[in-house]
């Protein structure tokens, strides 16, 4: 059995965090590699890196035996290396065949003029399509299609330039029941007309019912490669989560209180959540795990009041409102701190000191008019609690900062306007170490304080070393809650997974 | 229900046509003259010039972008062939220079949208300022009124069909052409539809970009041109407030100024006898002159209001969806 | 396309918070312009140069080196006083302009604002009614009108884009259209003279050899850099030119800080017409019309970006003399009007363009 791919010692560190080490493993000819892991364990960046959208620091790629470098997608293309990503790259105002050969089409020349050869077009489109057991007309516009159908047009997409590797990346997570057998069965026949794919997915059920080999990644490493018979989703389970504590968590010794702090009650929304409740106590950190696309952080965008909920209510620090907006939010003591630092947390091309300050303003003014020397005392205060330079990096525009550094002025910013709840969204995604200790030691020092934390994280380890009860979200609803002395990550992986797709 | 051609139906007809019939029928009702053939004839005549500057500006529009220059286009090319007509050059040789006019103008509007990055309103808005100037100095502020010669292209006939409707006829089907069968085309729609997604898919996004800017000036200067033959006589305002009927004229017929979306064929030519028959009818009514720039500045408003309230509708749509209504999640 | 804004906050819930206009053209990273390919080592001298904040002193100072050279009379008191009272209506507007181009937005409407708080406010302060007439209250209230009529110019523009997320640059076009036709119709093409006496004092007269108008500006532009620098409001309104979507997030009022932004530009406007109206004795619909280009190219020179988020209101004034010096010397130099509408395309060309360049994001996409 040959290899069409090869990895060979790949690393990668993006800044000061190693996202990849020493990555070996082989993709067989012909047949479907499951690769699993948990979020952050480094499968997209792996694939990232196969797909040309970025380039290793170490190791080799090797394709039909060569040692490549792909410097972008398209050279990955011309190799036959096609990435269906989980946001597909699909023009939804085009149609089917418009975007399966854009932008190199079949032309009439007609006067040394190119036009499209529409017939042919729509001829090989629906060859195309009916390759990938969809029979549409191919000048159907992709916006009328539903998630199920494009997906299998962005497979179309891929066949049709000619692949020979295809990666999938959780291209289940749009998917309903009869689309994912659709889909499978699709992969099944070509796997038997001998297209090698990669299949990246959290759900182990279908992991063992369609891949021929799997690997296991975990922290950046391959933890485990081989043909699926010597797999069990326990197996599975066990090796994605495995034991890796290493003093990496401040030790918690504070008691949460029994007195309320957060209050959700009967949160629903068509589409996101239903019938939703929990609390959150004084004094205590609470963990909410989900995985992808289970509704984690629609579910907390509407608490804070981002977007509207149909039913329910917040109820927060003594008033209880049905329609949450931000800024209300914030004035009853409400701290958000965003998935997307970049694009939702900060003004990049602001100073740390204009970032940390913006929450709290109002209160650092009288009648609008700010105490600049009160201000900046309390700037300066609270970027020393989060162990920010504020002496030297003060006015420098926050783009300039780390990862952690960044992560750490929006901390201060909400710490400023002293809250009584923080939901924080994964907190220390794409920081380094000693900056997921500072935010940990942090959440300790708040829990202290007597505010509450709703900790929202991909990772159990960091969940189970900081928190005192951990919430477990799958598919808008909260279907299991762990106390401290009960947690077990393989437990939490499973309840997250869902008992039915863990055979 | 979802079959080819469905979105032709709703885009092309839309707003614009009903908005058309509700128009012409107030007008009708107001000034009777108004319904004649003739003046209706007029109308489809006069809509020729509007409309074809409006094709041109479909191509910007498509990908998020704008020319507001084209008045001032349209100006300078009436003007530089009308100087070149009444110094005794060839209509041909004139009509050629006009083109070239199109051609410069456009290319300073792709430079320096898709080479230097600068946001299309504020590029177009100093190149609308440096034309119009440039076509004051031609003209000397003075009006040009062309020979017999040139006004006659105006109302000579080909095969029975006024010239300026063939012009606009060759123009759109042109257009059209470019942008429903060429691989340009698709990719200026493309770049309106998502420009990550094209850089993605390896387009040249600045070359497809600065070739929208080319394609505007130039029917910019096709437009101008037209109008000079139908008016015989290039005046100080010549053109001016021009971008503001081509613009509504364009989405009026479908198009977005957020891109990606409309097409040339049959939006355009109703959004464009839509404005032509509302200047028609405020002429037949002997509607008081300052009313000309109020509704202006209305139709255009209210054309980019619903652009943008339908624009808003579009974002919604695209959502994710956590529960499906089976209750249970895809993994089970 | 259009100024910045933010986008829909995309949830599955309904769309909770406005969002504004949509700019599909920018780079990911925080909305600026990705750097042209240009050359290697030159770009690194025109980088620092260019990135210099005393940029547009050098440029000032360069521009005068040659202008004395090139135009006769140029530093003549009689010149320089011109140059001076030209300056102040430019400046205030400019500084207006400044508050709307810190939210990423534009204010093309304010030449409208000019022609309307001017004919209105005109007609007012010379109408022969009531028993007030020709008194003090008449001036009184005809400022008072202006100030209203530029504010209901600013809250159609401001709830435009806050509430319809229409395009900040068409709407301001099309109330530009809508409000200048409007003028010219109150008054028919015509100007209205006789203006009171003291309007004229403000506009032309000093209190021990310092302007009155020069007074007024002083005012505004102290009011403006406080306003800016140390009030609440001026740190939102960077915000929402920064980042809208984080703003929102961090709890800013957005949609009455865009607002607000945009009553300051329209009242900015009518205080320009204020001394306008009383160095040319004259309300007229077409006042000060040919301002507009150099309203935004003054700030935009000046450092204010079109993409948001920056400014200083001590480079506005520097940007507003450099227009004003250039303006002046092409007149000097006895050019034609047209030529000057020309040189004034080309010059909001290059403060774009400079602009593009300090903003070019190091990230290429």
């Amino acid at each position: 059995m040959e290899s069409i791919v090869e990895f060979d010692g790949i690393g990668k560190r993006f800044f000061n965090v190693t996202v990849l080490r020493d990555v070996s493993f082989p993709v067989i000819r012909g047949h479907i590699l499951g690769l699993v892991g948990e979020n952050g364990a480094g499968k997209s960046t792996l694939m990232n890196i196969l797909g040309g959208v970025i380039a290793a620091d170490s190791g080799v790629v090797r394709v039909d035996g060569k040692d490549l470098i792909l410097k972008n997608p398209q050279q990955a293309a011309e190799r036959g290396i096609s990435f269906i990503h989980q946001e597909l790259n699909l023009f939804p105002n085009l149609t089917i065949a418009e975007n399966l050969f854009i932008p190199h089409f079949p032309k009439h020349k007609i006067a040394g003029l190119g036009l499209i050869n529409r017939r042919d077009m729509r001829e090989q489109a629906k060859k195309c399509l009916l390759s990938v057991g969809l029979d549409l007309s191919p000048d159907i516009v992709v916006a009328d299609l539903n998630p199920g159908e494009r997906q299998l047009v962005e497979i179309a997409k891929a066949l049709n330039a000619d692949a020979r590797v295809v990666i999938f990346d959780e291209p289940t997570s749009s998917l309903s029941r009869p689309e994912v057998e659709r889909l499978f069965l699709l992969m099944n026949r070509l796997r038997s007309q001998g297209m090698s794919m990669i299949y990246i997915s959290h759900i182990l059920g279908d992991v063992l019912k369609l891949c021929d080999d799997i690997c296991v990644l975990r922290d950046g490493q391959v933890v485990a490669y081989g043909p699926k018979d010597e797999f069990s989703s326990e197996r599975m389970i066990s090796l994605m989560t495995g034991r890796s504590f290493e003093n990496l968590y401040p030790r918690r010794d504070t008691v949460p209180s029994d007195e309320p702090a957060l209050e959700v009650r009967s949160l629903s929304q068509p589409g996101v959540v239903e019938n939703l409740d929990f609390t959150l106590h004084r004094g205590e950190v609470v963990g909410l795990f989900g995985l992808m696309g289970s509704g984690r952080t629609e579910l907390v965008r509407m608490i804070f009041g981002l977007d509207t909920f149909e039913q329910g209510e917040i109820a927060l620090g003594g008033s209880v409102d049905r329609q949450p907006v931000p800024r209300e939010s914030i004035r009853r003591g409400l701290a958000f701190l965003t998935e997307d630092r970049r694009v939702e947390g900060l003004c990049m091309d602001a100073s740390v000191e204009e970032n940390i300050a913006l929450v709290a303003l109002s209160s650092f003014a009288s009648s609008g008019v700010i105490h600049k020397a009160r201000l900046r005392r309390a700037v300066t205060d609270e970027a020393s609690a989060v162990s920010i330079n504020i002496a030297t990096v003060r006015k420098q525009p926050v783009k300039t900062l780390s990862g952690g550094n960044q992560q750490k002025v929006v901390l201060a910013k909400w710490l400023l306007s002293d809250p009584a709840v923080l939901i924080l969204d994964e907190p220390t995604r794409g920081i380094d170490v000693g900056a997921k200790y500072e935010v940990y030691r942090l959440i300790n020092q708040c829990a202290g304080d007597g505010k509450a934390i709703l900790f929202v994280s991909s990772e159990i380890e960091e969940l189970i070393g900081v928190c005192d009860r951990i919430l477990v979200i799958r598919a808008g609803e909260m279907c299991d809650s762990v106390r401290r002395a009960e947690f077990n990550a393989e437990r939490i992986l499973r309840s997250a997974f869902g008992a039915q797709s863990v055979q | 229900m979802r079959y080819p051609g469905k979105h032709f139906l709703i885009r092309g007809f839309g707003n614009g046509a009903l908005m058309f019939i509700v128009v012409l029928g107030a007008f009708g009702l107001l000034a009777p003259r108004f319904l004649d053939a003739t003046n209706l004839a007029n109308i489809v005549v006069q809509s020729s010039s509007i409309a074809i500057v409006a094709a041109g500006m479909t191509c910007t529009l498509l990908t998020a972008g704008i020319d507001l220059s084209v008045g001032s286009t349209m100006f300078v090319a009436a003007a530089v062939a009308g100087k070149m007509v009444l110094t005794g050059m060839s209509i041909p040789a004139s009509i050629v220079a006009a083109l070239g006019v199109g051609l410069v103008a456009g290319l300073i509007n792709a430079i320096l949208v898709s080479y230097f990055s600068m946001q299309p309103f504020i590029a177009t808005l100093g190149t609308l300022f440096l034309g119009r100037g440039l076509a004051l100095l031609i003209t000397e502020t003075r009006s040009l009124n062309l020979p017999e010669s040139f006004s006659k292209l105006g109302s000579e006939r080909l095969l029975g069909v006024p010239l300026p409707i063939v012009t606009l006829a060759v123009v759109l089907a042109a257009v059209h052409l470019l942008l429903s069968r060429t691989s340009l085309g698709r990719q200026i729609y493309a770049i309106g539809g998502s420009i990550q997604a094209s850089r993605k898919a390896g387009i040249h996004t600045r070359r497809v970009l600065a070739s929208t800017y080319v394609i505007c000036g130039v029917c910019a200067a096709i437009g101008g041109l037209v109008s000079l033959a139908l008016l015989g006589t290039v005046s100080q305002t010549f053109g001016y407030q021009r971008e503001f009927a081509a613009v509504s004229a364009a989405v009026l017929g479908g198009v977005s100024l957020f891109g990606g979306r409309g097409k040339v064929f049959p939006g355009v030519i109703i959004g464009a006898l839509l404005i032509q028959t509302v200047e028609n009818g405020l002429v037949m009514l002997n509607a008081n002159p300052y009313i000309y720039p109020l509704t202006t500045g209305v139709v255009i408003f209210l054309t980019v209001l619903v652009d943008s309230l339908r624009h808003r509708q579009s974002l919604k749509m695209s959502r994710r969806i956590i529960r499906r209504p089976e209750g249970v999640n895809v993994a089970t | 396309m259009g100024g910045g804004g933010i986008q829909s906050m995309q949830g599955t819930g309904e769309v909770r918070v406005k969002a504004f206009i949509h700019d599909s053209s920018r780079a990911e990273s925080s909305g600026r312009p990705t750097i042209f390919p240009g050359a290697g080592r030159f770009r690194n001298v025109a980088k620092k140069l260019l990135y210099s904040e005393y940029l547009l002193l050098y440029l000032t100072l360069a521009y005068l080196l040659v202008a004395t050279q090139l135009v006769p009379g140029l530093l003549s008191s009689t010149n320089l006083r011109n140059v001076l009272s030209n300056l102040f209506p430019l400046l205030v507007a400019a500084i207006g302009q400044s508050f709307v181009l810190i939210t990423a937005g534009i204010d093309l409407s304010v030449t409208s604002v000019f022609a309307c708080s001017s004919v209105v406010g005109g007609w007012i302060m010379t109408s022969n009614f009531g028993p007030r007439a020709g008194s003090g209250w008449s001036l009184a209230a005809g400022l008072l009108a202006m100030f209203v009529v530029a504010i209901v110019i600013a809250l159609i523009n401001g709830l435009s884009i806050t509430q319809f997320e229409m395009p900040p640059f068409i709407v301001t076009l099309s109330t530009m259209t809508f409000f200048s036709g409007v003028a010219l119709w109150l008054v028919q093409s015509r100007n209205i003279y006789h203006l009171p006496r003291l309007l004229v004092t403000i506009g032309k007269g000093s209190v021990v050899f310092v302007p009155y108008a020069l007074l007024l500006t002083a005012a505004l532009v102290s009011t403006a850099h406080w306003v800016l620098t140390r009030t609440v409001l001026g740190r939102w309104l960077f915000a929402a030119g920064y980042n809208a979507k984080a703003a929102v997030i961090s709890g800013v009022p957005i949609g009455r800080t865009i607002i607000f932004a945009y009553v300051a530009s329209a009242v900015c406007a009518a205080l320009a017409t204020v001394l306008l109206m009383g160095r040319l004795e004259t309300a007229s619909p077409i006042i000060g019309q040919r301002l507009l280009l150099d309203l935004i190219a003054a700030p935009v020179i000046g450092g204010v970006s079109l993409f948001g988020g920056r400014g200083k209101i001590q480079w506005v004034i520097l940007g507003a003399l450099f227009v004003t010096l250039m303006d002046n010397s092409l007149n000097l130099l006895g050019f034609s009007s047209f030529v000057i509408m020309m040189a004034k395309g080309g010059l909001i060309l290059f403060a774009a363009l400079l602009d593009v360049f300090r903003n070019a994001s190091t990230v290429s996409t």
